[in-house]
């Protein structure tokens, strides 16, 4: 006796290994290449069929002063385990048509197989919310959990129904989720002053963290999402800095090498070092610094050629950077040791030939780095390199419009990314499992996004 | 004799600054005291000698002003070949052969001008990325600076720096935007009053 909803997660999970989804496998010379492709991308490429699982929601109820925020809290929940995209939400269904008491054979009919079932309760100092994830299938309790939520006005509150949704995820697919986390970027005024926001996973909470009316660009979070760095126009040349979010404290990276452009920052996995790119100098290319101790300037790359936007592995162990080593006008996408030493090519660059790909960023979770290329001039599109392959087999996510400067969730499963569209700018979200999309920020020049790793409460 | 001559120079210095200043012509001058041949003769010549001098000491202002004229229109339009911007290809960092002659001039100004210092700021059009057009735009002031090096001038004199696709001469997408929008920029940080036209 197999429990029959939890065949319907067997499957689902063998659609997220995703090595077996919808990587290509590099196309032979023999074959004929649109002349417009991205060697290594063959084009038509479908999606496996996935099967999700149905999820569907009871009607969130409250006591002890709780009934009033139940509602939005389901909401909220139900958005995000959307936007995870590991089930078919059912849509919610009123509470009156699904009545108070349980009834598993009702939700079976409709076509569940798990449900989440949650209760608000007021405690007099912020609100306890108990939630039940059910097989349906075998109308029992697969997992239970009590999480505490502040008051609504409360900044962290809605954060903290993200955690609960997380759990959710973690709960039916022993995977992370991503909705307790927030997408730091760049935004554009008329006057072509950038300055670095933030907005949640879900698209809320837009807000803006600089105010140096500037060009403020590359903001990239620290491991455990206490800080931001960014590089910054603000004193007339670009330089590094790191913003602590919690006192609003801002340091700066010395200059360490003197005049130069210091440019798109990131945090080595531990946190400790932060890598960078000078350019302009004697010796341009990619640098680190150890600003745990603040000192420990090392040279990792370059030199006559500009090395650039340097992304750690997961591991801490390799470094994927841009380079123009090839030519200014064929940049490509390179790996080497973190430490620095022989770089070998990852982008699908033939000598001679054209080709254009910029903006690596390492999977957190996974073996794969994400970029963003073009072989015909203007139409950029986001590709995932498999890195179990040495990078050789590609996935494109994107087919229309220009699309750039991807970067992971920590679910090593969903990158946000620039899109243009004919309406303008957005920010977006794909799947790379399935390819859905959704937009979360519309209609302002946005740029640099850079997804923060999970928010926890202390953050 | 003394009195007269001192009489004499006063009339003359009246008649130089009325000449200078364009003043309504002085009143008669008093008939002298004694007049005979000489010392009218006299009193003649002294007249136009101020006069001529006058006459002198006018142009000589108008040609210096001339000339300094000159010299700010000359110094003008030296900065502005200076501050000139150079424009670029897409997506490379060369000299294009019709920007060398604008670079050629820079180059005789920078040398007739040894305290002037330049910072250069390289820009590109929006496409591609917003980080690699930073290095492009900064390999585009550098290789501005190289260019400019190779004339014999110190490295030392020159900055660079790169705006990338952020700072757009022109808005719009399109190649009359994209054309004027990947270029070099050049701004004087030293020596602005010293600017020497060159040959």
């Amino acid at each position: 006796m197999t429990k029959v909803w939890k065949g319907g997660l067997v499957c689902a999970v063998y659609a997220f290994g995703l090595p077996a989804v919808g990587l290509v496998t590099v196309a032979t010379p023999a074959q004929a290449q649109d002349r417009d492709s991205i060697p290594g991308v063959s084009l038509g490429l479908v999606y496996e069929n996935q099967l999700q699982p149905t999820l569907a929601m009871q009607p969130f109820t409250g006591r002890f002063g709780g009934a009033g925020l139940a509602a939005e809290v389901e909401a909220i929940m139900g958005r995000d385990l959307r936007n995870s995209d590991r089930f078919e939400v059912m849509d919610s269904l009123p509470a009156g048509l699904v009545g108070d008491v349980l009834d598993y054979r009702l939700w079976d009919r409709l076509g569940a197989v798990m449900l989440v079932t949650g209760q608000v309760e007021g405690t007099g100092d912020g609100f306890i919310l108990i939630l039940e994830l059910h097989d349906v299938v075998y109308g029992q309790v697969t997992e239970r959990g009590r999480f505490r939520l502040p008051d609504a006005a409360d900044p962290d509150y809605r954060m903290a129904v993200h955690r609960a949704s997380d759990d959710i995820v973690r709960w039916a697919t022993g995977a992370p989720g991503m909705a307790a986390t927030r997408i730091a970027f760049t935004m554009t005024d008329a006057d072509y002053n950038s300055e670095v926001y933030v907005i949640d996973s879900d698209g809320e909470n837009l807000t803006r963290l600089t105010n140096f009316r500037s060009i403020t660009n590359s903001p990239a979070w620290s491991p455990d999402g206490s800080k931001l760095a960014y590089s910054s126009f603000k004193t007339g040349l670009p330089r590094i800095y790191q913003l602590d979010l919690a006192t609003g404290a801002e340091w700066t990276l010395p200059d360490v090498r003197g005049e130069g452009d210091y440019m798109a920052p990131s945090y080595s996995p531990d946190g400790q070092t932060l890598a960078f790119s000078i350019l302009g100098n004697a010796r341009s290319g990619v640098f680190t610094y150890n600003i745990a101790r603040e000192c420990c300037l090392t040279s990792l790359s370059g030199g006559q050629h500009y090395d650039l936007s340097p992304t750690y592995s997961p591991d801490g162990l390799k470094m994927a950077f841009n380079t123009n080593r090839f030519g200014d006008n064929v940049p490509q996408i390179m790996v080497m040791p973190a430490g620095g030493g022989d770089a070998e090519t990852l982008s699908p660059y033939e000598y001679g030939g054209r080709g254009y790909y910029t903006s690596p960023d390492w999977s957190p979770v996974g073996d794969l780095v994400a970029f963003h290329g073009a072989v015909r001039r203007g139409t950029h599109h986001i590709l995932v390199a498999d890195m179990a392959n040495d990078g050789r087999r590609l996935l494109q996510l994107t087919w229309e419009g220009n699309n750039e400067d991807p970067s992971w969730a920590p679910d090593g499963r969903h990158i946000v990314f620039v899109g243009e569209r004919r309406w303008g700018f957005g920010l977006f979200v794909v799947d790379v499992a399935s390819g859905r999309l959704r937009p979360i920020v519309s209609g302002r020049k946005v740029g640099l996004p850079d997804w923060s790793p999970p928010i926890g409460a202390s953050n | 004799m003394i009195v007269r001559r001192f009489s004499v120079a006063v009339l003359a210095a009246t008649l130089a600054v009325g000449a200078c200043k364009g003043d309504p012509p002085p009143p008669p001058p008093p008939a002298p005291p004694m007049a005979n041949q000489d010392s009218l003769q006299a009193y003649r010549d002294s007249v136009a000698q101020a006069e001529a001098d006058a006459r002198a000491a006018a142009a000589r202002v108008a040609a210096e002003r001339a000339e300094e004229a000159a010299r700010t229109r000359a110094m003008a339009a030296a900065r502005a070949t200076l501050e000139a911007k150079v424009l670029f290809d897409y997506d490379v960092a060369t000299i294009r052969s019709d920007q060398e002659a604008l670079l050629r001039q820079k180059a005789d100004i920078l040398r007739a001008s040894p305290t002037v210092q330049l910072r250069i700021a390289g820009h590109a059009d929006e496409r591609g990325s917003t980080e690699y057009n930073l290095a492009l735009g900064n390999r585009r002031a550098a290789v501005i600076r190289d260019f400019l090096i190779g004339f014999g001038l110190a490295e030392s004199r020159f900055s660079i720096v790169s705006f990338g696709e952020q700072q757009p001469a022109m808005t719009g997408s399109g190649e009359a935007a994209w054309a004027q929008n990947r270029r070099g920029e050049f701004q004087i940080t030293a020596g602005a009053n010293a600017i020497n036209a060159g040959n």
